[in-house]
């Protein structure tokens, strides 16, 4: 018998209302037709996925939560970005935070330096969400009219310092300390030009 | 342990994740290098539209971005595929089987047809909702079993739920579906060889590691 | 005849994913009718509440740069695993003697268990996750710009 051994334990009771969560979200998908909540509907389910891998309460739960998390995110973006070309909307300009003292005094740019600063300190994932929350701002504020290259090439540049954090762990342990400050500076780069590209994507300089 | 694939050949040690080569997944892993290759120095085909009935014919013109842009995601599906070949961790497959998922949609996206690019939401769609039977299931190994490793699962200490196991194929299924498109004229009809080639040859890849994966377990 | 009426379905990609979601509802069913599972108690990495300490949530133990136990599924392959879990940066060691509550904030410094476990011991997950994120932002990129530059 498949019950045997097997009791109503902490953590078949949370998958059982984990799995409550993901059958009501995949019935919804079955007989939605419209493609927009679709997304917005696979983006609810894939929460469920989350609690599933929380459930295993661990330490390892939490590291296994945050790819879990950057996956749905980054396949999210890619598929918003398809939906709009799908459905031919055109740009339509998002008006800047239009706001005439925004766009001369000196407020936002302090703001943003403030955040910047402090997201350096903090550094890590965390850091780099709030410096890149600065940038943003930043950029909502002033027209932007500099090009994505540079943001590109950093993106791209603090890929590969992470990658090549990854191996000094795994061939040279005993430099681990290098290691470790080369995976916080790739990261927080990371984070700060992907928030970056994304407030610049979000509107056009008129 | 039990050998589904053979003896393992050689062992590459990253931490927690040991990669493993037998003699199947070294095949498959061969498989999957020799057609990046091809990828990277294959030139694509060019589709002419011949009119009826007269001498004319139309050339499809492929920009140079678009093509560059297709191979790069194409070479990084090879890679994913390479991946998920070797990687003896279950979560690690995971995340590489997502990332040969997202890869095949952005090989058909890439392309400038309305009815292309429904089709390349829909099947990201798909993937999408794929990583969550995926994830799932190796979080419930992990749970169940208190290890992710294929090596220590293959000892057969404890046993995994059957639940997990088909959760597994359900969201690799889910990855993989491209070939069930890529099969319709209408993706065909773009031009796109061997890039929607890789398509194919990666979901078959991914479904035969799969297999082993829930002998392995 | 069932199979044509199913290909039928199948061959519109306006059906497939209703098709794969059913499929998806289905098998949440059966798992919930295959649970109660056993829960295994030898887990990797367990998490340890210590009570009292300013670090809470996260406290793996250790001054910095003295080797902390953490269990890992190898040991043998991470000679160095330890190390990061027990390091704080000099801010976060100033902060942990100010307040209580630095524990809730510590996943955002370099150092703890959380980046022991993503850079080192499973490094290799964290090298494909970015990778995932770069390959979906050069869709979105790509496709932006493409439709700047019409």
């Amino acid at each position: 018998m498949i019950w045997d051994g097997a009791i109503w334990n902490e953590y078949s009771v949370g998958l059982a209302v984990a799995f409550t969560c993901a059958l009501i979200g995949f019935a919804a998908l079955t007989i939605e037709r419209d493609d927009l909540h679709k997304l917005l509907l696979i983006d609810l389910v894939e929460t469920a996925s989350l609690a599933v891998i929380a459930l295993v309460g661990t330490d390892l739960a939490e590291a296994l939560i945050l790819p879990g998390l950057v996956v749905g995110i980054a396949e999210l973006l890619a598929l918003s970005q398809i939906y709009l070309t799908k459905e031919g909307y055109q740009h339509n300009p998002v008006k800047r935070l239009n706001i005439e003292v925004m766009m001369i005094s000196p407020a936002p740019v302090i703001i943003s330096t403030i955040l910047v600063v402090y997201g350096i300190i903090l550094s890590g994932f965390t850091g780099g969400g709030i410096a890149g929350l600065g940038i943003v701002f930043f950029l909502m504020s002033r027209s932007f009219t500099g090009d994505f290259h540079v943001l590109e090439i950093a993106s791209g540049v603090s890929w590969a310092l992470w990658v090549a954090s990854f191996f000094v762990f795994m061939f040279f342990p005993e430099w681990w300390y290098l290691a470790l400050m080369g995976s916080a500076i790739g990261i927080l780069l990371k984070v700060i030009t992907k928030m970056s590209l994304v407030g610049a994507m979000w509107g056009e300089p008129e | 342990m039990n050998e589904i694939g053979g003896t393992p050949l050689f062992f590459l040690e990253f931490g927690d994740i040991v990669v493993y080569f037998t003699p199947f997944t070294l095949t498959l892993f061969i498989l999957a290098l020799i057609f990046t290759v091809f990828v990277l120095v294959s030139r694509p085909e060019r589709q002419i539209d011949i009119a009826f009935g007269g001498d004319a014919f139309y050339d499809k013109v492929i920009s140079l971005s678009e093509l560059r842009f297709r191979r790069f995601m194409s070479i990084a599906c090879g890679l994913a595929c390479m991946g998920a070949m070797v990687t003896g961790d279950v979560f690690d497959f995971t995340l590489f089987v997502s990332l040969v998922g997202i890869c095949n949609v952005g090989i058909v996206a890439a392309v400038k047809s309305r009815h292309v690019q429904n089709a390349a939401y829909q099947y990201g769609l798909v993937a999408l909702a794929g990583t969550v039977p995926l994830f799932s299931a190796a979080a419930m190994v992990a749970a169940t079993t208190g290890t992710l490793s294929m090596l220590e699962l293959a000892k057969n200490a404890v046993e995994i739920p059957l639940a997990a196991r088909a959760l597994l194929v359900l969201g690799v299924m889910g990855e993989g579906m491209a070939p069930f498109y890529a099969a319709k004229a209408e993706m065909f009809r773009a031009p796109g060889a061997p890039y929607v080639i890789m398509c194919s040859l990666s979901s078959l890849l991914i479904f035969l590691r799969v297999a082993e994966v829930i002998l392995l377990l | 005849m069932i199979i044509q009426k199913i290909s039928r379905v199948l061959s519109n990609f306006d059906n497939i994913l209703p098709v794969f979601a059913a499929a998806c509802a289905v098998m949440s069913v059966i798992t919930l009718l295959f649970l109660p599972f056993v829960y295994s108690e030898d887990q990797l990495y367990p998490k340890k509440i210590v009570a009292g300490s300013t670090l809470n949530p996260y406290d793996r133990g250790g001054p910095p740069f003295v080797q902390a136990e953490i269990v890992s599924q190898y040991p043998e392959n991470s000679p160095s695993a330890g190390f990061v879990t027990a390091y704080l940066t000099p801010f976060s060691l100033f902060l942990s003697k100010q307040t209580l509550y630095m524990g809730t904030t510590i996943v955002a410094h370099p150092g703890g268990i959380l980046d022991e476990i993503l850079y080192n011991t499973r490094g290799l997950d964290t090298v494909v996750e970015p990778s995932i994120l770069f390959v979906a932002f050069a869709i979105a990129a790509y496709i932006f710009r493409r439709e700047e530059h019409r």
